[in-house]
C-alpha cells in the first residue's frame, strides 16, 4: 500500500525528471530534423553530441562563463557539421560512411585531447558556475505544477525553445520551405536557380548547433566529460526523427516520450531492483520497440 | 551529374591509404613539438614506434596477424551486407554477443568434450547469436521497411548491455579481480602459432572463409542474385528472385559473420571473455569492408592494414603516452576519404560544377 502511494506522490517527480532528461534529445533530435528535410539524413549526431559536450565542457571550465561554452560547444558542432556537408556534397563521399567516419573521429579526438590537456582520458570534472534557474520563485512555489514545469534550469528551457523557433523556421519560413523543396526533389530546386546544396549546408549547420548544445546540456547537468557521454542519445534522436514524420513538434513528443521512459525506469529502478548493467538496455529497447511501432503504422497506411 | 569522371576505386583506396599515414605523421609531430622536453620521445622515435616496431619481431607481428583475424572475418560480413545494399551498423554488439554465447556453451560441455567438438560448438553459437541478431534487423527491413542501419545499431546496443551484465554478474569468474567469465581449459583452446604470440589457427579459417565467400559470390546463383538484389532491387523483383528473403538473409549471415569472429577470438588464445573486450571492432570491420571496395580478397589487406593502425598506435601508448585512440582517428580519415568520388579542384579545371547535390537513399 505504502509503495503504491509513494508511487502516485513520485509521479510529478517522474514528469519532472523527464522533462529534464528531453532537454538533451530535443536538441539534437530537432536539430538532425533540418538536414533530414533537405534530404540528409545526419547520422552523425552521436558523435557531434560528444564533440560538443567536450569542447564546451572545456571552454566553461577555462572561462568560468557557462555562455562561452555553450557557443563553444554550438561552434564545434557546427564546424564537424560543416565538414561532414563539404566531405559529402563537394567531395561526393556517401553520406552514411562520411557520418560514421565523424563518429569515430569524434571518440578519437576527444580522447587524444582529453589526454593531451586533462592528462586523463576518463572522468574530466570542471568547475562551471551554477545553471540560473528560468522561473521567478514565486513561480516554483506554486504547488504540484511548480516542481514539475517552472523549476527548470534555464537549459532545458532554451531546449523547449529551440523547439519552437524551429518549428517556425520549418513551417513558416521561406528557408523552410525551400529546404522541404530540396528534400523532395533537389534537381528540381537546382533548376530554378536556387543553390539546393547551400540550404543542405545550412541544415547541416543547424544540426550541428543542436548537437553541439545537446552534448553541452549533458555535460553541464553532471559537470564533467565523460567518454561517451552521448551514450547512444544520437541514435536515439535519429528514431524520435524518423517517428516525428518532418514535423519539429512530433518530433519533440517522441523525445519526449523516450524521456518519460527514461526517467519512469530510473524510479521503477528504486522499487525493483533491477541490475543497473541491465537498466541500460532498457532506452534502446523502448527506441527499437518505438521504432517497430512506428514501421507497423507506417507500413499500414501505405498498403 | 557532371561530366567528369568520378575516382577509380584504386585511386581511392589509394588516397585513403595516403590520408590515413598522413595524420598519423601529423599527430606523431604535433605530439612531438607541444610534449615538454625529456618527457616524451621525439618525433623519429615516435614514428619509428608506430611504423616499424610492429614489424620488429615475431612477437609483435604475430599480434598484428592476431588482430587481422576477427577484422577479416567481419569485415567479410560487412561486405556481404554491402552487396546487398545492407548497412549493418551492429557489428559492436553481434561479435560481443556471438563471444559470450561461446563461452557459455563451451563452459557448459568442456568437462566431456573434445577440442574439436568444443570449436566447433562454440563457433557454432557465435554464427547462430550474430545470425539472430542481424537477421533481426534484416527481417525489419525486409517486412516492415524499417532502415536495418538503426534498427541493427539499437539491437546491438541492447545486446552489448546485456552481456555486460551477464559477464559482470552471473557469469563473472569469482576467482578473478576482473569482470570477466571464467577460463576454457588450456587443452581446449585452438592451437597457437609464433607463440607466445597471441596468433591462432583462426588465421587460417579466416582466410578459407574469405576464398569461399569469393566463390560463392561470383560463382554461385546465390552469390549472383544477392548481386542483383543489391544493384537494382526492382529489376531483381522482375527477374523473380525472392528480394526480402535476400535483403534478411544477408543480414543474418552478415551477424553470424561478426558472431563467429567473436567466438574464435574466445576460443581461440585469449579463453575467456573480458568486459568490454571488443570495444572497436564492429567500426573497424566496417572500415576494412570499405578499404576493400567490394572484393572478397581485399579483405586480407584492408584488415592487415587496420590491424597495423592498430598495433602501431599501441606501440605508440606504450613509447609515448599518446592515448591508442589514434587508431580510431585514423580509421576516420580512411572513412570520409574512401568514398569520395571527386576532388573539386581537379574537377573544376575540367567541368564547371552543377551544384552538386546529394540525393538520399540507401546504402
Amino acid at each position: 500500500m505504502s509503495t503504491v502511494s509513494s508511487f502516485f506522490t513520485f509521479i510529478p517527480e517522474i514528469v519532472r525528471y523527464a522533462l529534464a532528461a528531453a532537454g538533451p534529445l530535443l536538441f539534437a533530435s530537432v536539430g538532425g530534423l533540418f538536414p533530414e528535410l533537405g534530404g540528409m539524413l545526419n547520422i552523425a549526431l552521436e558523435g557531434l553530441i560528444g564533440l560538443g559536450a567536450f569542447f564546451g565542457m572545456a571552454a566553461a571550465g577555462a572561462s568560468g562563463s557557462l555562455a562561452g561554452g555553450a557557443l563553444t560547444a554550438m561552434a564545434a558542432g557546427m564546424a564537424s557539421a560543416l565538414l561532414l556537408g563539404m566531405i559529402v556534397l563537394r567531395f561526393r563521399a556517401h553520406l552514411f560512411v562520411a557520418g560514421l567516419a565523424i563518429n569515430l573521429a569524434a571518440g578519437g579526438i576527444t580522447a587524444i585531447l582529453s589526454q593531451a590537456w586533462f592528462g586523463t582520458k576518463a572522468v574530466v570534472p570542471f568547475k562551471i558556475p551554477p545553471v540560473p534557474a528560468a522561473f521567478p520563485p514565486f513561480l516554483r512555489d506554486i504547488p504540484l505544477l511548480g516542481p514539475m514545469l517552472f523549476s527548470h534550469s534555464i537549459i532545458t528551457v532554451s531546449a523547449w525553445l529551440w523547439v519552437l523557433l524551429s518549428a517556425i523556421v520549418i513551417e513558416r519560413s521561406r528557408f523552410g520551405l525551400r529546404l522541404r523543396a530540396t528534400g523532395m526533389n533537389a534537381t528540381a530546386v537546382d533548376a530554378l536557380g536556387v543553390r539546393a546544396d547551400r540550404y543542405q549546408m545550412t541544415a547541416l549547420a543547424l544540426s550541428g548547433i543542436g548537437c553541439g548544445l545537446a552534448g553541452y546540456a549533458l555535460g553541464v547537468s553532471i559537470s564533467a566529460y565523460v567518454p561517451n557521454i552521448a551514450s547512444g542519445r544520437g541514435w536515439i534522436a535519429l528514431v524520435a526523427i524518423y517517428l516525428g514524420r518532418r514535423r519539429a513538434g512530433w518530433v519533440a513528443a517522441a523525445c519526449l516520450v523516450f524521456a518519460l521512459a527514461e526517467s519512469f525506469s530510473n524510479y521503477l529502478q528504486g522499487f525493483l531492483s533491477i541490475p543497473p548493467l541491465l537498466v541500460l538496455a532498457l532506452p534502446y529497447a523502448v527506441t527499437l520497440v518505438s521504432l517497430i511501432a512506428g514501421g507497423l503504422r507506417t507500413s499500414a497506411e501505405g498498403m | 551529374m557532371t561530366g567528369a569522371k568520378p575516382l577509380s576505386s584504386l585511386s581511392r583506396t589509394l588516397f585513403a591509404l595516403l590520408a590515413a599515414v598522413l595524420l598519423a605523421l601529423i599527430i606523431l609531430a604535433l605530439s612531438a613539438i607541444s610534449a615538454p622536453s625529456g618527457r616524451q620521445a621525439g618525433f623519429f622515435e615516435m614514428a619509428s614506434h608506430f611504423f616499424i616496431t610492429p614489424f620488429s619481431n615475431p612477437y609483435f607481428f604475430g599480434n598484428l596477424l592476431a588482430d587481422s583475424v576477427p577484422l577479416m572475418i567481419a569485415g567479410l560480413g560487412i561486405l556481404i551486407a554491402f552487396n546487398s545494399r545492407n548497412f549493418n551498423l551492429g557489428g559492436e554488439g553481434q561479435i560481443y554477443s556471438g563471444a559470450l554465447a561461446a563461452v557459455v556453451v563451451v563452459l557448459a560441455i568442456q568437462e566431456h568434450a573434445s577440442p574439436v567438438a568444443v570449436w566447433i560448438l562454440g563457433a557454432c553459437a557465435g554464427l547462430a547469436t550474430g545470425a539472430v541478431l542481424g537477421g533481426l534487423a534484416g527481417i525489419l527491413k525486409a517486412v516492415w521497411r524499417i532502415s536495418e542501419m538503426i534498427s541493427s545499431f539499437l539491437l546491438s546496443a541492447i545486446a552489448i548491455a546485456v552481456t555486460d551484465f551477464l559477464v559482470a554478474g552471473p557469469l563473472q569468474d569469482p576467482n578473478s579481480n576482473f569482470q570477466t567469465t571464467r577460463e576454457i581449459a588450456p587443452r581446449l583452446l585452438l592451437p597457437g602459432i609464433l607463440q607466445p604470440s597471441k596468433l591462432d589457427v583462426s588465421l587460417f579459417a579466416a582466410i578459407l572463409l574469405i576464398a569461399a565467400a569469393g566463390f560463392a559470390g561470383k560463382r554461385s546463383r546465390i552469390g549472383f542474385e544477392l548481386r542483383i538484389c543489391g544493384e537494382n532491387e526492382e529489376f531483381a523483383r522482375y527477374c523473380g528472385i525472392r528480394v526480402p528473403a535476400y535483403q534478411a538473409g544477408a543480414m543474418a549471415v552478415s551477424g553470424a559473420m561478426h558472431g563467429l569472429a567473436g567466438a574464435l577470438l574466445v576460443i581461440g588464445l585469449q579463453g575467456r571473455l573480458i568486459r568490454g573486450f571488443s570495444g572497436g571492432l564492429g567500426w573497424s570491420a566496417i572500415t576494412v569492408a570499405l578499404l576493400a571496395q567490394n572484393s572478397e580478397a581485399g579483405i586480407i589487406p584492408a584488415a592487415l592494414f587496420i590491424a597495423f593502425l592498430k598495433s602501431g598506435s599501441d606501440q605508440i601508448m606504450i613509447g609515448s603516452g599518446l592515448p591508442s585512440e589514434i587508431a580510431a582517428l585514423l580509421q576516420a580519415a580512411i572513412m570520409l576519404v574512401i568514398t569520395m568520388q571527386t576532388i573539386p579542384l581537379v574537377r573544376r579545371m575540367k567541368n564547371k560544377p552543377a551544384g552538386a547535390v546529394q540525393k538520399r537513399g540507401s546504402p
